[in-house]
């Protein structure tokens, strides 16, 4: 037995010394959880997901509309824009569908003048969208519903009672109301007023039970809501577009990674020795590394829509120029990192290691995975550091909204940016190491 | 010629060259000489320009060695001692690639590439990969792969370790070889027997300094014996170390003893000794003292401590 509990403790203190070991046994599975956690939990629900408001109706259920979704913490409700003369104007219903258009927000909710003047129907809206992100457009949805049905117990009565009195006339519908309620108040020994007051709040104070549920149903019907989808609506195959560009940045980073720690083999086998023992130098050791890891990626990339158009018909060649500098920054990006693991390691197993904590983490935070508006607000902040969040995005743009060059422009100047300085940062660390 | 002036290269830990300088002629087969961590890698790395030294300058015919200094490198072959391949790669493709860093056109590499794999008899597992490869193998195409651009000065970082003798026998013939077609040839080990039977002249290099510079020949004349007596260990002789210490220092090898004379000894004295005590001659053995005994003298250190 004393031979077995040696042989543990030999592996314990192995794989204690093994940092990329130790760091993906906990660290690793800790962040996701914790990423996952915050998604999936109560605690993670959505907050404040941007929504553009129009409200022109002067009735009191749009003021009442208005004043929840202001005071929802699900939603950042968004009411005006910048416009070119660097103003705050209020959006009207064409700057509002532009708002849309731009990425701005992914919907727009309006309330229009005549929305509740029409005693047809309860209440008319209309909603614009962009569902680039399905996730994020059923959310949005859902907590659009459950924040206007609250209100709509109060619309309705109203609406009964407008019909009544329009009906009867304003004193024969009272009259019939206080008949009921002293019919009550002699069965049952209750004040008059009280019942009466009973009858005025009772749908909104049912609301969140199962009548109230059952309510929601019926009132959905009576819900006016006018949809208008303002982006996507010929992008051919919606879900695999959503989703490609995720996907193929996370094997992008393990693929640049892989090539980028290479330099460990090649130094540890002593082949980097050989290499300078030519007429080479370490700058174009570096150079061939970096732009070969780069052509590598955008192969890689290419290959990975290429096979999306052949398999899900994922519409790559429409705005085909715009998707390749998009290929070609994101690979730079992703090289860049590759490049700052291999420049600060010591180890390939540490680069790898730190690698795979870093692309998982990154992917989960920068939107490879599921939209960043379900992340907690800070990890929203952190999301924007990272490589994933700003090429899924922009290959988002590119096959979703069909952007042109000067609206990819940001996605490709952030991407750049970050290629330059962490190139440099590995420059300087590359030539304070050992690898070279 | 390869003038090595004043050199010191120092590490965060540990000085690894201190204040070293050597000459080394031209069409000469030079062996430095010393135990591992003497600094005889890291002098390599300077040699090819690896590294810079803190210190000093390399010279090879005149032009100055640096890390910047890309040309002179196509004068210079180096055989370093990992195996410097591609082990999923095949012989020829890791010629081929060694060999285009050097701007060979096609067709000469091409030529080239079968010249030395026919050198090195792998000729015939050129299409094979490496990692199929036995240890000589890997060390022959090693070897190649350093010698694609017909260098003038080929440097061997211990080209032999690991290797069966039959590899290592076939490696001293390539290097012999290359000597005599007029490559000056600089080869470091630890192992004694290499130096002897390759190189003419050796250095000898102890905690990054030249302890030692010179003939072979001349610098075992430096000892202050001119032979050392080995005695077979047996029943007899194991109870008489006591008497073979009068004689002079005695070392306890694992199956004999090995006595390095006082300067005073006569031979004729110490085998009258011997017969007077019962110790038969065909226990002993009279040799020419070897560079183990010389580095031993020199740092009072046996070469692979």
């Amino acid at each position: 037995m004393k031979t077995i509990l040696n042989l543990i403790k030999k592996d314990y203190i192995l794989f204690w010394h093994d940092k990329p070991a130790v760091s993906l046994t906990f660290l690793v599975p800790i962040i996701l959880i914790y990423i996952f956690g915050s998604i999936f939990s109560g605690g993670g629900s959505p907050q404040g997901i941007r929504m553009a408001f129009i409200n022109n109706s002067n009735a009191s259920v749009a003021k009442k509309i208005e004043t929840a979704l202001d005071t929802s913490s699900s939603f950042k409700i968004i009411k005006s824009y910048i416009n070119d003369k660097g103003k705050e104007v209020k959006f009207d219903t064409n700057s509002v569908k532009d708002f849309i258009r731009r990425g701005n927000a992914s919907a727009a909710l309006i309330i229009p003048e005549d929305a509740y003047t029409d005693t047809s129907t309860s209440l008319r809206l209309k909603f614009y969208y962009d569902p680039k992100n399905a996730i994020e457009m059923q959310m949005i949805q859902g907590l659009l519903q459950q924040t206007i049905m609250a209100e709509i117990p109060s619309v309705f009565t109203a609406s009964m009672q407008r019909k009544a009195e329009s009906y009867l006339g304003m004193e024969k519908g009272s009259s019939f109301n206080r008949q009921i309620a002293s019919v009550i108040s002699k069965y049952y020994n209750v004040d008059t007023s009280v019942i009466l007051h009973g009858m005025k709040y009772s749908f909104s104070d049912s609301v969140g039970s199962d009548s109230s549920r059952k309510a929601g149903n019926f009132f959905s019907n009576i819900l006016q809501m006018d949809k208008e989808q303002l982006v996507g609506a010929n992008v051919t195959s919606p879900d695999a577009t959503r989703s490609v560009g995720g996907w193929a940045v996370m094997f992008l980073l393990f693929t640049i990674t892989g090539a980028s720690t290479s330099l460990f083999d090649e130094s540890k086998s002593g082949v980097i020795l050989r290499i300078l023992s030519s007429p080479i130098s370490r700058v174009q050791i570096l150079w061939s590394k970096y732009l070969y890891n780069i052509s590598l990626g955008c192969i890689q990339l290419f290959v990975l829509f290429f096979m999306g158009y052949l398999l899900f018909n994922i519409n790559i060649f429409s705005n085909f120029l715009n998707l390749v500098l998009m290929i070609i920054a994101a690979s730079a990006a992703s090289t860049a990192f590759g490049m700052l693991l291999a420049a600060f390691c010591k180890t390939a197993a540490q680069a790898s290691g730190l690698g795979t904590f870093l692309i998982l983490t990154m992917s989960a935070v920068g939107g490879a995975w599921f939209p960043t508006f379900i992340l907690p607000p800070f990890i929203q902040i952190i999301s924007k550091l990272t490589i994933v969040y700003w090429a899924v995005d922009g290959f988002l743009k590119v096959l979703w909204n069909g952007y042109g060059f000067m609206d990819i422009l940001p996605y490709l100047g952030v991407l750049i940016a970050i290629a330059v300085v962490v190139n440099l940062v590995s420059l300087w660390k590359f030539k304070r190491g050992t690898i070279l | 010629m390869i003038s090595i002036k004043n050199i010191t290269k120092k590490f965060p830990t540990i000085t690894a060259l201190d204040n070293i300088s050597l000459d080394i002629n031209e069409k000469e087969l030079f062996g430095l000489l010393g135990p591992n961590g003497a600094g005889k890698s890291t002098l390599m790395n300077l040699l090819v320009g690896y590294v810079n030294a803190d210190e000093g300058e390399i010279l090879i015919d005149g032009e100055r060695i640096s890390t910047d200094n890309l040309d002179i490198r196509r004068k210079i072959g180096l055989v370093p001692q990992t195996l410097a391949l591609y082990d999923d790669l095949s012989a020829q493709d890791n010629l081929e690639i060694f060999g285009s860093f050097f701007n060979l056109k096609k067709s000469a590499l091409k030529y080239v590439v079968a010249e030395k794999l026919n050198m090195v008899q792998l000729y015939d597992r050129k299409k094979d990969k490496v990692k199929t490869f036995s240890g000589g193998m890997k060390r022959r195409l090693n070897l190649a792969a350093s010698l694609l651009h017909d260098p003038q000065i080929i440097l061997c970082d211990e080209p032999t370790v690991g290797v069966d003798p039959q590899s290592r026998n076939a490696i001293f013939e390539y290097l012999i070889k290359l000597n005599e077609q007029g490559k000056t040839i600089i080869y470091t080990t630890h192992y004694m027997e290499e130096a002897e039977r390759l190189c003419s002249r050796i250095a000898i290099i102890d905690f990054g300094k030249i302890i030692s510079t010179g003939v072979i020949e001349t610098l075992l004349e430096s000892l202050p014996y001119s032979q050392t007596i080995l005695i077979n260990k047996n029943h007899s002789t194991e109870k008489k170390t006591e008497l073979f210490q009068k004689f002079g220092e005695l070392i306890n090898e694992q199956d004999k003893y090995e006595l390095k004379p006082t300067n005073k000894l006569k031979l004729s004295e110490f085998f009258a000794s011997m017969e007077e005590n019962g110790i038969n001659y065909e226990s002993i053995e009279i040799k020419k003292p070897s560079l183990e005994a010389l580095f031993l003298h020199l740092t009072g250190r046996r070469l692979r401590d």
